[in-house]
Protein backbone atom coordinates (compact mmCIF):
# COMPACT_ATOMS: atom_id res chain seq x y z
CA UNK A 1 0.00 0.00 0.00
CA UNK A 2 2.81 2.54 0.81
CA UNK A 3 3.95 1.70 -3.17
CA UNK A 4 0.78 2.57 -4.09
CA UNK A 5 0.29 5.75 -1.99
CA UNK A 6 3.88 6.60 -3.61
CA UNK A 7 2.93 6.21 -6.88
CA UNK A 8 -0.36 8.56 -6.40
CA UNK A 9 -2.70 5.77 -6.09
CA UNK A 10 -5.79 5.99 -3.63
CA UNK A 11 -4.55 3.22 -1.31
CA UNK A 12 -5.90 2.80 2.02
CA UNK A 13 -5.34 -0.59 4.87
CA UNK A 14 -8.14 -2.44 6.53
CA UNK A 15 -6.27 -2.43 10.60
CA UNK A 16 -8.20 -3.96 13.49
CA UNK A 17 -8.65 -2.16 16.68
CA UNK A 18 -6.07 -3.66 18.20
CA UNK A 19 -3.30 -3.33 15.36
CA UNK A 20 -3.76 0.40 14.91
CA UNK A 21 -0.53 1.17 16.58
CA UNK A 22 1.29 -1.01 14.36
CA UNK A 23 -0.27 -0.37 11.48
CA UNK A 24 0.03 3.71 12.37
CA UNK A 25 4.05 2.51 13.00
CA UNK A 26 4.62 1.26 9.95
CA UNK A 27 2.90 3.52 7.86
CA UNK A 28 5.92 6.07 9.33
CA UNK A 29 8.48 3.77 8.66
CA UNK A 30 7.47 3.14 5.41
CA UNK A 31 7.22 6.73 4.34
CA UNK A 32 3.95 7.24 4.06
CA UNK A 33 2.35 8.41 7.93
CA UNK A 34 -0.69 9.86 6.15
CA UNK A 35 -1.41 6.65 4.97
CA UNK A 36 -5.21 5.91 5.68
CA UNK A 37 -6.01 3.01 7.98
CA UNK A 38 -9.99 1.82 7.84
CA UNK A 39 -10.69 1.18 11.51
CA UNK A 40 -12.59 -2.20 12.27
CA UNK A 41 -13.04 -4.06 15.25
CA UNK A 42 -11.06 -6.98 16.36
CA UNK A 43 -10.44 -9.87 15.63
CA UNK A 44 -10.40 -10.35 11.70
CA UNK A 45 -9.34 -13.92 11.77
CA UNK A 46 -11.55 -17.07 12.75
CA UNK A 47 -15.03 -15.21 11.58
CA UNK A 48 -18.38 -16.13 10.21
CA UNK A 49 -19.48 -14.33 7.11
CA UNK A 50 -22.16 -12.68 9.00
CA UNK A 51 -19.42 -10.70 11.57
CA UNK A 52 -17.19 -10.20 7.90
CA UNK A 53 -20.31 -8.53 6.30
CA UNK A 54 -20.35 -6.30 9.55
CA UNK A 55 -17.11 -5.57 9.93
CA UNK A 56 -17.21 -4.96 5.96
CA UNK A 57 -19.90 -2.35 7.14
CA UNK A 58 -17.88 -0.64 9.40
CA UNK A 59 -14.83 -0.29 6.67
CA UNK A 60 -16.64 0.51 3.75
CA UNK A 61 -17.89 4.07 4.55
CA UNK A 62 -14.58 5.08 6.00
CA UNK A 63 -13.18 4.14 2.35
CA UNK A 64 -15.67 6.24 0.83
CA UNK A 65 -14.77 8.83 2.69
CA UNK A 66 -10.94 8.96 1.98
CA UNK A 67 -11.52 8.63 -1.87
CA UNK A 68 -13.78 11.31 -1.75
CA UNK A 69 -11.34 13.85 0.65
CA UNK A 70 -8.19 12.35 -2.16
CA UNK A 71 -10.56 13.57 -5.10
CA UNK A 72 -11.52 16.92 -3.69
CA UNK B 1 37.08 7.01 22.95
CA UNK B 2 33.77 6.41 21.11
CA UNK B 3 32.50 9.16 19.64
CA UNK B 4 28.50 8.68 19.45
CA UNK B 5 26.91 11.97 21.41
CA UNK B 6 23.67 11.46 19.64
CA UNK B 7 23.13 8.70 20.78
CA UNK B 8 24.10 9.16 25.17
CA UNK B 9 21.95 9.41 27.87
CA UNK B 10 22.61 10.02 31.70
CA UNK B 11 21.32 8.67 34.52
CA UNK B 12 22.80 7.67 38.15
CA UNK B 13 25.20 5.29 38.32
CA UNK B 14 23.40 3.06 40.79
CA UNK B 15 22.98 -0.55 39.43
CA UNK B 16 19.28 -0.11 40.52
CA UNK B 17 18.73 3.16 39.28
CA UNK B 18 20.47 2.15 35.82
CA UNK B 19 17.89 -0.44 35.93
CA UNK B 20 14.91 1.42 36.93
CA UNK B 21 16.34 4.20 34.30
CA UNK B 22 16.30 1.47 31.13
CA UNK B 23 13.03 -0.01 32.12
CA UNK B 24 11.31 2.91 32.34
CA UNK B 25 12.56 3.66 28.69
CA UNK B 26 11.72 0.35 27.70
CA UNK B 27 15.49 -0.53 26.90
CA UNK B 28 15.88 -3.76 28.72
CA UNK B 29 13.71 -7.38 28.47
CA UNK B 30 12.56 -6.94 32.09
CA UNK B 31 15.79 -8.09 33.56
CA UNK B 32 19.03 -6.47 35.19
CA UNK B 33 21.47 -5.14 32.69
CA UNK B 34 25.02 -4.12 32.12
CA UNK B 35 25.15 -0.31 31.95
CA UNK B 36 26.58 0.34 28.19
CA UNK B 37 28.77 2.92 28.81
CA UNK B 38 31.29 3.84 25.75
CA UNK B 39 33.98 2.17 27.72
CA UNK B 40 32.23 -0.91 27.68
CA UNK B 41 30.99 -0.42 24.28
CA UNK B 42 34.38 0.43 23.28
CA UNK B 43 35.55 -3.13 24.46
CA UNK B 44 33.33 -5.66 23.52
CA UNK B 45 34.15 -4.15 19.76
CA UNK B 46 37.62 -5.75 20.38
CA UNK B 47 36.78 -8.78 18.31
CA UNK B 48 34.92 -6.77 15.62
CA UNK B 49 36.86 -6.26 11.88
CA UNK B 50 33.67 -3.95 10.23
CA UNK B 51 32.70 -0.56 10.10
CA UNK B 52 31.41 0.47 13.07
CA UNK B 53 28.66 2.56 11.63
CA UNK B 54 27.52 0.65 8.81
CA UNK B 55 24.61 -1.37 9.57
CA UNK B 56 24.71 -5.39 8.75
CA UNK B 57 20.75 -5.39 8.81
CA UNK B 58 17.86 -3.35 9.52
CA UNK B 59 15.60 -5.00 11.96
CA UNK B 60 11.68 -4.20 11.27
CA UNK B 61 9.22 -3.64 12.48
CA UNK B 62 11.22 0.04 12.68
CA UNK B 63 13.84 -1.16 10.15
CA UNK B 64 16.29 0.82 12.66
CA UNK B 65 19.85 0.68 11.32
CA UNK B 66 21.81 -2.33 13.44
CA UNK B 67 25.17 -1.12 13.16
CA UNK B 68 27.89 -2.82 15.12
CA UNK B 69 28.26 -0.07 17.50
CA UNK B 70 24.20 0.13 18.86
CA UNK B 71 24.74 -3.65 18.27
CA UNK B 72 27.48 -3.75 20.79
CA UNK B 73 25.81 -1.59 23.24
CA UNK B 74 23.02 -4.24 23.22
CA UNK B 75 25.58 -7.25 23.29
CA UNK B 76 26.82 -5.08 26.75
CA UNK B 77 23.66 -4.90 28.18
CA UNK B 78 23.24 -8.50 27.74
CA UNK B 79 26.33 -9.64 29.95
CA UNK B 80 28.49 -10.73 26.27
CA UNK B 81 32.27 -10.97 27.02
CA UNK B 82 33.94 -9.35 23.70
CA UNK B 83 34.96 -12.69 22.36
CA UNK B 84 31.00 -13.61 22.02
CA UNK B 85 30.22 -10.48 19.80
CA UNK B 86 31.61 -11.29 16.22
CA UNK B 87 28.60 -14.19 16.93
CA UNK B 88 25.87 -11.84 18.00
CA UNK B 89 26.69 -9.91 14.82
CA UNK B 90 26.71 -12.92 12.46
CA UNK B 91 23.28 -14.07 14.15
CA UNK B 92 21.80 -10.94 13.04
CA UNK B 93 23.40 -10.99 9.68
CA UNK B 94 21.81 -14.68 9.26
CA UNK B 95 18.62 -12.97 10.63
CA UNK B 96 18.63 -10.30 7.56
CA UNK B 97 18.39 -13.27 4.79
CA UNK B 98 15.53 -12.89 3.34
CA UNK B 99 13.94 -16.13 3.64
CA UNK B 100 14.18 -15.89 7.07
CA UNK B 101 11.08 -13.27 7.26
CA UNK B 102 12.13 -11.51 10.05
CA UNK B 103 9.37 -8.65 9.34
CA UNK B 104 6.77 -11.43 9.43
CA UNK B 105 8.32 -13.56 12.71
CA UNK B 106 9.21 -10.18 14.67
CA UNK B 107 5.77 -9.11 14.32
CA UNK B 108 3.63 -11.92 13.97
CA UNK B 109 0.72 -13.26 16.82
CA UNK B 110 2.88 -16.81 16.90
CA UNK B 111 5.30 -17.20 19.83
CA UNK B 112 8.13 -17.91 17.74
CA UNK B 113 11.84 -16.28 18.33
CA UNK B 114 15.26 -16.87 16.80
CA UNK B 115 16.86 -20.64 17.50
CA UNK B 116 20.67 -19.74 17.01
CA UNK B 117 22.44 -23.17 16.42
CA UNK B 118 26.31 -22.92 16.75
CA UNK B 119 28.67 -25.38 14.86
CA UNK B 120 32.25 -25.64 14.59
CA UNK B 121 35.23 -24.74 16.68
CA UNK B 122 34.31 -21.31 17.86
CA UNK B 123 31.31 -22.39 19.20
CA UNK B 124 33.89 -24.25 21.76
CA UNK B 125 36.06 -21.56 22.08
CA UNK B 126 33.88 -19.06 23.18
CA UNK B 127 32.20 -21.55 25.58
CA UNK B 128 28.89 -22.32 23.90
CA UNK B 129 27.57 -25.26 25.91
CA UNK B 130 26.39 -28.13 23.98
CA UNK B 131 25.92 -30.65 26.97
CA UNK B 132 23.51 -30.73 30.01
CA UNK B 133 20.80 -28.24 29.81
CA UNK B 134 21.74 -26.83 26.54
CA UNK B 135 18.10 -24.90 26.27
CA UNK B 136 18.06 -24.03 30.06
CA UNK B 137 20.09 -21.58 32.08
CA UNK B 138 23.43 -21.39 33.52
CA UNK B 139 25.87 -21.18 31.04
CA UNK B 140 26.88 -17.49 30.10
CA UNK B 141 27.28 -17.40 26.48
CA UNK B 142 24.38 -19.05 25.10
CA UNK B 143 22.57 -17.04 27.56
CA UNK B 144 24.36 -13.92 26.67
CA UNK B 145 24.16 -14.36 23.01
CA UNK B 146 20.99 -15.02 22.52
CA UNK B 147 19.71 -12.74 24.79
CA UNK B 148 21.81 -9.56 22.61
CA UNK B 149 20.18 -10.70 19.95
CA UNK B 150 16.49 -10.46 21.42
CA UNK B 151 17.98 -6.62 22.84
CA UNK B 152 18.71 -5.77 19.68
CA UNK B 153 15.12 -7.35 17.95
CA UNK B 154 14.18 -5.00 20.59
CA UNK B 155 15.92 -1.88 20.65
CA UNK B 156 17.05 -1.17 17.00
CA UNK B 157 14.01 -3.41 15.53
CA UNK B 158 11.31 -1.90 18.15
CA UNK B 159 9.97 -5.33 18.75
CA UNK B 160 7.96 -4.20 21.31
CA UNK B 161 4.96 -6.46 22.70
CA UNK B 162 1.50 -4.79 21.89
CA UNK B 163 3.14 -2.27 19.06
CA UNK B 164 5.88 -4.05 17.04
CA UNK B 165 5.86 -7.47 18.27
CA UNK B 166 2.28 -8.80 18.35
CA UNK B 167 2.89 -11.75 19.95
CA UNK B 168 -0.35 -13.70 21.96
CA UNK B 169 1.20 -14.88 24.19
CA UNK B 170 5.15 -15.04 23.30
CA UNK B 171 7.57 -17.53 24.64
CA UNK B 172 9.92 -17.63 27.46
CA UNK B 173 12.29 -18.38 24.63
CA UNK B 174 12.01 -14.92 24.09
CA UNK B 175 14.85 -14.37 26.37
CA UNK B 176 17.49 -16.53 24.69
CA UNK B 177 17.45 -19.42 22.60
CA UNK B 178 20.82 -20.00 21.94
CA UNK B 179 22.83 -23.76 21.78
CA UNK B 180 25.33 -25.68 20.28
CA UNK B 181 25.48 -28.97 18.74
CA UNK B 182 27.19 -31.59 20.22
CA UNK B 183 29.39 -32.70 17.33
CA UNK B 184 31.35 -34.96 19.99
CA UNK B 185 28.08 -36.85 20.37
CA UNK B 186 26.50 -36.96 17.74
CA UNK B 187 26.65 -40.27 15.02
CA UNK B 188 25.73 -38.11 12.11
CA UNK B 189 27.70 -35.34 10.66
CA UNK B 190 26.99 -32.17 12.15
CA UNK B 191 24.64 -29.63 10.80
CA UNK B 192 27.15 -27.34 9.01
CA UNK B 193 28.98 -30.27 7.34
CA UNK B 194 25.13 -31.85 5.90
CA UNK B 195 24.87 -28.14 4.46
CA UNK B 196 27.56 -28.30 2.56
CA UNK B 197 30.06 -26.06 4.50
CA UNK B 198 33.57 -27.34 5.92
CA UNK B 199 33.97 -28.36 9.26
CA UNK B 200 36.49 -25.90 10.37
CA UNK B 201 33.94 -23.38 9.62
CA UNK B 202 32.17 -22.02 12.40
CA UNK B 203 28.56 -21.45 11.76
CA UNK B 204 24.85 -20.04 13.01
CA UNK B 205 21.52 -21.60 11.64
CA UNK B 206 18.79 -19.14 12.71
CA UNK B 207 15.25 -20.56 12.67
CA UNK B 208 12.09 -18.85 13.72
CA UNK B 209 11.10 -21.36 16.46
CA UNK B 210 9.00 -22.18 19.39
CA UNK B 211 10.40 -22.93 22.36
CA UNK B 212 11.03 -26.99 23.17
CA UNK B 213 8.69 -29.78 23.06
CA UNK B 214 9.88 -32.55 25.11
CA UNK B 215 9.71 -36.23 24.30
CA UNK B 216 10.64 -38.57 26.93
CA UNK B 217 11.82 -42.14 26.04
CA UNK B 218 13.08 -44.05 28.92
CA UNK B 219 11.65 -47.54 27.42
CA UNK B 220 12.65 -47.95 23.70
CA UNK B 221 15.88 -49.37 22.62
CA UNK B 222 15.63 -49.72 18.87
CA UNK B 223 15.32 -47.31 16.35
CA UNK B 224 11.64 -47.73 15.50
CA UNK B 225 11.09 -47.44 18.55
CA UNK B 226 12.75 -43.82 19.42
CA UNK B 227 11.07 -42.06 16.75
CA UNK B 228 7.67 -43.60 16.99
CA UNK B 229 7.51 -42.07 20.15
CA UNK B 230 9.45 -39.06 18.51
CA UNK B 231 6.75 -38.90 15.21
CA UNK B 232 3.99 -39.18 18.47
CA UNK B 233 5.22 -36.01 19.62
CA UNK B 234 5.55 -34.18 16.54
CA UNK B 235 2.15 -34.37 15.25
CA UNK B 236 -0.37 -31.91 17.43
CA UNK B 237 -3.06 -30.10 15.48
CA UNK B 238 -2.02 -26.92 16.78
CA UNK B 239 1.26 -26.46 15.28
CA UNK B 240 1.72 -23.93 12.34
CA UNK B 241 4.23 -26.75 10.08
CA UNK B 242 0.92 -28.75 10.09
CA UNK B 243 -0.03 -25.47 7.15
CA UNK B 244 2.82 -23.92 6.23
CA UNK B 245 6.10 -25.05 5.22
CA UNK B 246 8.55 -24.56 7.72
CA UNK B 247 11.54 -26.59 8.40
CA UNK B 248 11.03 -27.25 11.74
CA UNK B 249 13.97 -28.86 14.38
CA UNK B 250 14.38 -32.40 15.87
CA UNK B 251 17.06 -31.42 18.53
CA UNK B 252 18.04 -35.58 19.91
CA UNK B 253 19.61 -35.74 22.54
CA UNK B 254 22.72 -37.81 21.92
CA UNK B 255 21.80 -40.84 23.62
CA UNK B 256 18.27 -41.20 21.56
CA UNK B 257 20.60 -40.26 18.09
CA UNK B 258 22.89 -43.34 19.08
CA UNK B 259 19.98 -45.75 19.15
CA UNK B 260 18.65 -44.80 16.03
CA UNK B 261 22.29 -44.46 14.16
CA UNK B 262 22.56 -48.07 15.93
CA UNK B 263 20.73 -49.51 13.50
CA UNK B 264 22.88 -47.65 10.53
CA UNK B 265 20.36 -44.85 9.50
CA UNK B 266 21.99 -41.58 8.53
CA UNK B 267 20.31 -38.33 9.31
CA UNK B 268 18.01 -38.54 5.75
CA UNK B 269 16.68 -41.89 6.68
CA UNK B 270 15.28 -40.30 9.68
CA UNK B 271 14.28 -37.92 7.72
CA UNK B 272 12.04 -40.23 5.69
CA UNK B 273 11.28 -42.14 8.47
CA UNK B 274 9.41 -39.19 10.19
CA UNK B 275 7.38 -37.54 7.53
CA UNK B 276 5.89 -40.49 6.63
CA UNK B 277 4.90 -41.26 10.52
CA UNK B 278 4.14 -37.87 11.91
CA UNK B 279 1.07 -37.60 10.35
CA UNK B 280 -2.32 -36.66 11.61
CA UNK B 281 -5.48 -38.00 10.05
CA UNK B 282 -7.68 -35.04 8.53
CA UNK B 283 -10.43 -35.88 10.98
CA UNK B 284 -8.35 -34.75 13.98
CA UNK B 285 -8.88 -31.05 12.98
CA UNK B 286 -11.65 -28.80 13.75
CA UNK B 287 -14.82 -28.85 11.15
CA UNK B 288 -13.95 -25.32 10.49
CA UNK B 289 -10.59 -25.84 10.28
CA UNK B 290 -10.92 -28.48 7.42
CA UNK B 291 -13.34 -26.39 5.72
CA UNK B 292 -11.59 -23.18 5.60
CA UNK B 293 -7.81 -23.34 6.16
CA UNK B 294 -7.57 -27.59 4.23
CA UNK B 295 -10.49 -26.92 1.60
CA UNK B 296 -9.50 -23.90 0.52
CA UNK B 297 -6.46 -22.81 1.29
CA UNK B 298 -4.31 -25.52 0.70
CA UNK B 299 -7.00 -26.76 -1.77
CA UNK B 300 -4.61 -28.42 -4.09
CA UNK B 301 -3.82 -31.42 -1.36
CA UNK B 302 -7.02 -31.10 0.58
CA UNK B 303 -9.79 -29.66 -1.60
CA UNK B 304 -11.98 -33.09 -1.58
CA UNK B 305 -9.53 -35.40 0.22
CA UNK B 306 -11.21 -38.22 2.51
CA UNK B 307 -10.86 -37.82 6.06
CA UNK B 308 -8.96 -39.95 6.96
CA UNK B 309 -6.30 -38.25 4.42
CA UNK B 310 -2.83 -37.69 6.62
CA UNK B 311 -1.54 -34.15 7.06
CA UNK B 312 2.26 -34.50 7.01
CA UNK B 313 3.88 -32.19 9.81
CA UNK B 314 6.20 -30.31 7.54
CA UNK B 315 6.44 -30.22 3.73
CA UNK B 316 9.45 -32.52 2.18
CA UNK B 317 11.32 -35.22 4.27
CA UNK B 318 14.72 -32.98 3.88
CA UNK B 319 12.96 -29.96 5.24
CA UNK B 320 13.34 -31.51 8.95
CA UNK B 321 16.18 -29.81 10.49
CA UNK B 322 18.13 -32.57 12.98
CA UNK B 323 21.01 -31.58 15.53
CA UNK B 324 22.16 -33.59 18.35
CA UNK B 325 22.40 -31.62 21.40
CA UNK B 326 22.25 -31.65 25.37
CA UNK B 327 23.82 -34.44 27.61
CA UNK B 328 23.14 -37.94 29.23
CA UNK B 329 19.27 -38.56 29.49
CA UNK B 330 16.59 -40.30 27.32
CA UNK B 331 15.35 -37.08 26.32
CA UNK B 332 14.98 -35.34 22.79
CA UNK B 333 13.39 -31.96 21.84
CA UNK B 334 11.15 -31.12 19.28
CA UNK B 335 11.32 -27.26 18.08
CA UNK B 336 8.02 -26.24 15.56
CA UNK B 337 8.28 -22.94 13.92
CA UNK B 338 6.57 -20.40 12.62
CA UNK B 339 6.15 -22.09 9.59
CA UNK B 340 6.00 -19.40 6.79
CA UNK B 341 9.44 -19.15 6.79
CA UNK B 342 13.14 -20.69 6.21
CA UNK B 343 16.01 -21.76 8.20
CA UNK B 344 19.10 -19.19 7.13
CA UNK B 345 22.96 -20.18 7.78
CA UNK B 346 25.87 -17.96 7.72
CA UNK B 347 30.38 -19.00 8.36
CA UNK B 348 32.22 -16.51 10.69
CA UNK B 349 34.01 -15.03 8.10
CA UNK B 350 36.67 -12.28 8.11
CA UNK B 351 36.20 -9.03 6.78
CA UNK B 352 38.57 -10.12 3.92
CA UNK B 353 36.06 -13.24 3.51
CA UNK B 354 38.03 -15.82 4.73
CA UNK B 355 36.63 -18.75 7.26
CA UNK B 356 37.56 -17.49 10.98
CA UNK B 357 39.51 -20.31 12.36
CA UNK B 358 40.12 -18.78 15.68
CA UNK B 359 38.20 -15.74 17.52
CA UNK B 360 41.41 -14.07 17.79
CA UNK B 361 41.82 -13.72 14.49
CA UNK B 362 39.27 -11.29 14.84
CA UNK B 363 40.84 -8.90 17.53
CA UNK B 364 41.99 -5.35 17.09
CA UNK B 365 44.92 -4.25 16.75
Amino acid sequence: MAQLTKRGLIAAVVCSDTFMKLGTAQAKVFGVPDLPLLKIQHPLGGLNMDKVIERAGVALPQLIKVVKDKQT
Amino acid sequence: MLKAPGAMVQCDDDPEAVYEFLCEKGWSDGLPVIPPTPERVERMLAYCDRDLDKAVVKIPPRFGAATPLRIAANAVMAGCKPEYFPLVLLALETLAEEQYNLYGTQATTHPCTPMLIFNGPIAKEVGLNSGNNVMGNYFRANAAIGRAVRLALVNIGAAIPGTGDMATAGTPAKFTFCVAENEDASPWEPLHVELGLPKEATTVTAIAAEGPHNVNDHESNTPEGILTMIAGTMANTGSNNAYYDGQPVMAFGPEHAQTVASGGMKKADVKQWLWERATIPLSKFSKEGIERRFRRKLADRFAHAPLDTPVHMWGKPEDLIIIVTGGAGKHSQWVPTFGNTRAATRALKRADGELVKSIHELKRG
